[in-house]
């Protein structure tokens, strides 16, 4: 069943376009994950999907029915979607008394309420917190109790926005986890956010890419600013932080938007001279894990730099943590966007 | 010095005696500083939540003018009142001149910009997100608005708790609207003035410390609510 139907949907500000979405049409019950570099438009497409945000122009259809926006009609859409901001706010009382707000306003009675909010509590594992003061909370137990809080209402759509942002890894895993238990638990689509890669692809194989608030089929990573510089008018390099060239085609524009295909990324053998190899960059593994079949590397040569290759590739380097590798960029794998 | 000490003394025994001149006074005071309070507040409060949540036209001039109005000289708001309620005037037919009634109202335009502009701050820095999340989680304007004065009920109380502490101690309305008459429009501060025209001070020291007691009283609790404020 289609759950939202959007056709040229624009959202603006002061006549700058922060989301230009042509045709889209998202399936109830599935996980969707949205990425892209930050003011790609994904946290106004959050807003818009949650009826908080009125579009500029286009057609929202919510379950084929066209949005009406008005005040009592939006507010009975709200019912059915709920959204979790990037930093979450809990009222200032009792996880009880916030978990209860949502069930209030629904007319649930007393009696149903306790046990809902029990329930909620115990989804996210945050059950001993049912008397604490919502204020003395950390970062994740907020994220956890915000989750709970909209759980507790039954929507139909779940709506995250970065779940998991600056979060240390067990709080990223728990919230992962608290994601794929609602999911098979309650049916409910969930719609979110993330930078992160392998956990999207860990979640789901629904994605949504994001660039310049449209919508975009090939998916850009590694994504830098920098400027257009030559040295013989035949070569090009994109020059980022005043100390890195990257190869790019020529173009007529001075600063550039480049993505690095992060499967383009070749790691050299440490027992090549530099000779052998030209504008390489050496830096530090900061981050491995799996994806898929493959391994996917963060590694920082001045700027962070995400590299994919196939499992016989990662065992041939024997990359560990923090370990230095050296890496080259081909000039293939490189768009100009 | 010692002709302080005596009357600082004579004060004290008066009160202990509960004098039913000064109960009377003490009284007046409260009833009308307490209700033009509540009514400051019944205006100040919704009209500093609208002004400071919705986008209303000339929003900036009317905080503008607002924040003028904190500084009304109270013979001004005296003269502009008596304008209108005393005998041969739009609302003379009211024999509203010389009542607690006519303090009230004074008093109440004295403190409404103070009321307004207060809760106005106190909404402009409870985080948005509170309004986003109350809505986002099903609830209508009133729900949603109950939420936003709930968190900013500190801040609130505070801007009621300091218009009490103006209206108990202002003078110029009560003068110029109360007419000063024993046991119906004599307030504390009025009465002190008289007393200390007719050089008999007892009775002023005494309501002097009373005085004193309520402001030290409103200042201890707006410090408490300020300091929740800022929790």
């Amino acid at each position: 069943m289609i759950l939202y139907s959007l056709k040229n949907l624009k959202k603006q500000y002061n006549r700058r376009t922060v989301l230009d979405i042509s045709k889209l049409d998202i399936q109830s019950g599935n996980i969707y994950t949205l990425s892209g570099p930050n003011g790609a438009g994904k946290t106004t497409f959050l807003n818009i999907l949650s009826f908080l945000l009125i579009p500029s122009s286009g057609r929202l259809a919510y379950l084929n029915i066209p949005v009406k926006y008005n005040e009592k009609y939006l507010q009975q859409l709200r019912k059915s979607v709920i959204l979790v901001d990037q930093h979450p706010i809990l009222f200032s009382t009792s996880v009880y008394k916030n978990i209860e707000f949502g069930l209030k306003v629904r007319k649930i009675s007393r009696k149903k309420r306790k046990t809902i909010i029990e329930s909620a509590l115990d989804l996210v594992d945050m059950k001993m917190f049912i008397n604490a003061d919502a204020r003395h909370l950390s970062g994740g137990e907020t994220r956890r109790i915000a989750i709970a809080r909209a759980i507790a209402c039954s929507p139909d759509v779940l709506l995250l926005d970065e779940p998991t942002a600056d979060l240390d890894l067990e709080s990223r895993l728990t919230i992962e986890n608290i994601i794929r238990e609602i999911h098979a638990r309650k049916d409910i689509t969930i719609i979110f956010c993330t930078h992160d890669l392998s956990q999207a692809s860990r979640l789901t194989s629904k994605n949504i890419y994001f660039l310049n608030g449209q919508i975009h089929d090939i998916y850009h990573e590694n994504i830098f600013k920098g400027e257009l510089v030559t040295s013989n008018q035949k070569e090009y390099y994109c020059k980022i932080n005043e100390k890195i060239l990257i190869p790019v085609q020529s173009t007529d524009k001075d600063k550039i938007k480049i993505s690095i295909h992060p499967g383009m990324i070749n790691i050299i053998d440490h027992k090549k001279s530099d000779s052998d190899v030209s504008l390489s960059y050496t830096g530090r593994v900061t981050h491995l894990g799996m994806e898929k079949e493959k391994i996917r590397a963060v590694i920082d040569i001045g700027i962070s730099v995400s590299v994919l290759m196939e499992k016989a590739e990662y065992d041939l380097h024997m990359l560990r943590l923090n370990d230095s590798v050296k890496i080259n960029f081909d000039v293939d794998g490189i768009t100009i966007i | 010095m010692s002709f302080l000490i005596d009357s600082l003394l004579s004060a004290l025994k008066l009160m202990a005696a509960l004098d039913a001149a000064l109960i009377d006074i003490v009284t007046v005071s409260l009833k009308v500083s307490v209700s033009s309070t509540l009514i400051a507040s019944l205006i100040g409060v919704p009209a500093g939540f609208i002004i400071s949540t919705n986008e209303i036209p000339f929003k900036r001039s009317i905080i503008t003018i607002l924040n003028t109005l904190l500084a009304l000289p109270t013979v001004v708001i005296g003269l502009f009142v008596y304008a209108f309620i005393s005998r041969n005037s739009v609302f003379g037919t009211y024999d509203l001149l010389y009542t607690q009634q006519a303090i009230i109202i004074g008093q109440s335009i004295l403190i409404i910009p103070i009321v307004t502009v207060f809760t106005l701050s106190a909404i402009n820095r409870i985080d948005r997100r509170y309004r986003k999340t109350a809505l986002t989680l099903g609830a209508n304007q009133v729900q949603t608005a109950l939420i936003v004065l709930v968190e900013a009920r500190f801040g609130i109380t505070a801007s009621i708790v300091a218009a009490f502490g103006r209206v108990i101690s202002e003078i110029g309305i009560s003068m110029m609207l109360g007419g000063n008459i024993r046991g119906f429009t004599r307030t504390m501060t009025t009465a002190m003035a008289l007393q200390y025209d007719k050089g008999e001070f007892i009775l002023a020291v005494a309501l002097g410390i009373i005085l004193l007691s309520i402001s030290l009283f409103v200042n201890i609790l707006l410090n408490y609510f300020q300091g929740k404020t800022s929790e």
